[in-house]
């Protein structure tokens, strides 16, 4: 008897709720759309489930997202995605809300977001590292999305130019003249990294040996650092991870081994101080900046957009005080260079 | 709506709870009602310390879950993976096991309904579907008797099973997904399964005239009916009652004939069903594919769910709707309010250790309530 009349409890409140809810939402939509033409321009950032204090790209999106609050007046917000499947109504939020630009950070929201923007045509979408893909995994441009892609190969080249010029020099503990770089899974914009890097090295110093490894995992710690481990004990002194949190292991095996080693995507020189020499970096907060900016003064542009050294979308990060001053000339030169176009880094790995 | 059912249960908290243990669930509200208000109370302290008022954020957070339809919708959905793997839980609890195995078993559960809705994915849905729903429910019961069976033959300890059950099941994920035999070729970005056939997807039950854009699946009924399974099957069946029995007293279950061995392997199986159909409904319902981090920890938030609704049918479903209501009003807040999501791990963790403080109380309690009967025989 207690138990059914709390059932009768439980049933009337849900129903209750739910009937009082859909009477009152068509209000706050109303006014929301009225309320539209005076409003700021509203951009809304979804992270992946690498959370905003990931020292990675999250991070760097959301320093973005702050900047260009602060510098041209915008309303902006910022959601951290939980698990993967928060993906889809994340990004429904900031659509409903009528935002005027939506961010998802990651290649691993391609798919909520051609979902979600397929759904709100009126609303502008940016995809960090990525591009808007069907259900069945296939890539396909919307007419309101932004693909915002960088050339890793450019930022993997300027490292690589610091690595060759140091293991040919033979500067400090790279004493092997035998260079490294491990990835987390092999795809493209991982390989790009490597591959420019390798391009690099290729060029300025090709007696330097390379090697090349995957740890299969982009969180794993351990399996990076079996990986970093197993390179120096083959003569690698200088070791370039691009394998996210996987690659802090790569690192700290550099560190153990005391080798050197090289950052990813965001500036890691405070990861580990005199291990990490220099990070290849791509400047997602710019891109999330500089597409901030393109909404509110009209100049948004769907489909590909690409972050360089031309637009100084990617840039190689601080330098620790080995690396000499001839090899920060170098890559310095590299960069205006690429920016000139007189160096185009390949995008295909030289050793597998 | 929490405030009104506690009045009525508390009367009966003086009955002796061995004879009466179906009233043992109704005992107490009224501390799962204060843990929760004392844990919003110290959230609000946070949300102060972080600069923001805390009566928006808790506006902001309440209007997340059930501001809308469409907020009503994603709550639920929160919600069913959450009932699912807390009546998981509370099987075992039940039992006298602790079973912090749900995860896995949930894991399990989606990888086998995943791998049969995708290999036979051309199959007509009256054909794939009861397949792929016994491959998920199949799944799961079958890894988790594994532990009940270790339990039982061995005496090693379930906890320990379950826990090193979850690593286990988290690797082979990785080997099948990340270039392994369930690997598709074309997976999203992210290391993942083929989709699974028509035939086994959860149709959608909400019209998209009425609440645009849901995705408010027919897995929601599944969850209510196994929240009825569960209560059917423990208050109303010789086997529930002897589930409970050797949940209460193992040794006292085993002087009245039943033999808790076996009833141990019954109740972690039925424990990694209910787990392995959640795995199930969120392959069937929500993704219509595995893929590799597919659980972000149901299974651990299970165990909460479980201790919060006192292993009760209804107070599981109702402590799965504040989780789930949680998870979806979190986002919300850290929207409009600016208040960041952690906030809700916080109230989550002090909820928790408020119940688990007080569970601590009664064990101590029950002990010498135990001895002193057994002191006066002597």
């Amino acid at each position: 008897m207690k138990r059914a009349l709390a059932f009768l409890l439980l049933a009337t409140t849900v129903v209750a709720a739910c009937g009082g809810n859909v009477a009152a939402s068509p209000t706050p939509s109303a006014t929301a759309s009225a309320t539209a033409t005076a409003k700021p321009i509203q951009v809304g950032l979804v992270t992946d489930v690498g959370g905003l204090n990931d020292k990675s790209f999250n991070q760097a999106a959301n320093t973005g997202r702050l900047n260009a609050e602060k510098d041209f007046g915008l309303k902006t917000s910022v959601i951290e995605s939980k698990k993967q499947e928060d993906y889809v109504p994340n990004l429904t939020t900031f659509a409903q809300q009528n935002y005027d630009l939506v961010i998802a950070v990651g290649f691993l929201m391609q798919n909520a977001a051609w979902k979600v923007a397929k759904q709100f045509p009126n609303v502008k979408f940016a995809i960090i590292d990525g591009a808007p893909a069907n259900d069945a995994g296939n890539t396909e441009n919307l007419p309101n999305v932004a693909n915002l892609f960088f050339k890793e190969q450019e930022a993997g080249y300027l490292v690589g130019v610091i690595a060759a010029t140091m293991a040919k020099n033979m500067v400090g503990k790279a004493t092997h003249n035998t260079v490294c770089s491990m990835g987390g899974i092999p795809i493209p914009p991982v390989d790009h990294y490597i591959a420019g890097y390798q391009d690099a090295i290729k060029t300025i110093s090709p007696t330097t040996t390379i090697l090349n490894g995957y740890s299969n995992d982009f969180v794993d710690q351990q399996k990076g650092k079996e990986v970093g481990l197993n390179h120096i004990s083959k003569g690698c002194d200088i070791l370039f991870q691009v394998a996210g949190g996987s690659g802090l292991g790569y690192i700290a095996a550099a560190k153990e081994k005391g080798v050197y080693a090289i950052g990813v995507d965001v500036d890691q020189i405070d990861v580990a101080p005199g291990t990490v020499i220099t990070s290849a970096m791509k400047r997602v907060d710019k891109a999330v900046y500089d597409t901030s900016n393109a909404v509110k003064s009209g100049s948004f542009k769907a489909g590909d957009n690409f972050f360089s050294a031309t637009n100084d979308g990617i840039a190689f990060g601080k330098l620790d005080p080995v690396v000499p001053a001839d090899a920060k000339a170098a890559a310095d030169k590299a960069l205006a260079d690429i920016k000139s176009g007189a160096i185009k880094p390949k995008t295909d790995l030289t050793v597998k | 709506m929490a405030s009104e059912p506690q009045a009525t249960p508390t009367g009966p908290a003086t009955a002796p709870s061995v004879r009466q243990p179906t009233a043992q669930w109704a005992r107490g509200p009224a501390v799962p009602v204060a843990s929760v208000v004392f844990a919003l109370a110290i959230g609000a302290i946070f949300v102060l310390l972080s600069g923001h008022d805390p009566i928006a954020a808790y506006i902001d957070l309440f209007r997340g879950a059930f501001g809308s339809p469409y907020d009503i919708t994603e709550t639920l959905i929160q919600t069913i993976p959450l009932v699912l793997a807390g009546l998981a839980v509370a099987v075992a609890f039940r039992t006298g096991l602790f079973n912090i195995g749900a995860e896995s078993q949930l894991l399990i559960g989606a990888v086998a309904a995943g791998a049969v809705g995708a290999r036979f994915a051309d199959l007509p849905g009256f054909v794939l579907f009861p397949m792929v729903l016994a491959a998920g429910i199949g799944a799961g019961a079958g890894w988790a008797a594994i532990a009940g069976y270790l339990k039982a033959a061995r005496g090693v300890n379930e906890v320990i099973t379950t826990i090193m059950q979850n690593y286990i099941v988290v690797f082979v994920m990785h080997w099948l997904l990340q270039n392994g035999p369930m690997t598709a070729p074309n997976a999203l970005g992210t290391p993942a399964s083929a989709p699974i056939g028509a035939g086994a997807v959860l149709p959608i039950i909400i019209p998209n005239e009425l609440v645009p854009l849901t995705r408010l699946h027919a897995g929601i009924f599944l969850a209510i009916a196994a929240v009825v399974v569960f209560w059917f099957l423990l208050w109303r069946t010789p086997l529930g009652y002897e589930l409970r029995a050797v949940g209460l007293g193992a040794r006292a279950a085993a002087q009245a004939g039943i033999d808790p061995r076996t009833r141990i392997v019954i109740a972690m199986a039925i424990a990694g069903g209910f787990a392995g159909l959640a795995g199930m409904i969120q392959v069937t319902g929500v993704f219509h594919r595995v893929f590799d981090g597919f659980s972000s920890g149901y299974g651990f938030d299970a165990i909460a769910v479980a201790l919060l609704g006192k292993n009760s049918p209804i107070g599981i479903a109702l402590a799965a709707l504040l989780f789930g209501a949680f998870a979806r009003g979190g986002s919300i807040m850290q929207a409009n309010a600016g208040v960041s999501a952690q906030l809700v791990s916080v109230i989550e963790a002090v909820v928790l250790f408020v119940i688990a403080a007080e569970l601590i109380v009664r064990v101590l309690t029950a002990r010498r309530r135990e001895r002193k009967p057994l002191e006066a025989i002597a």
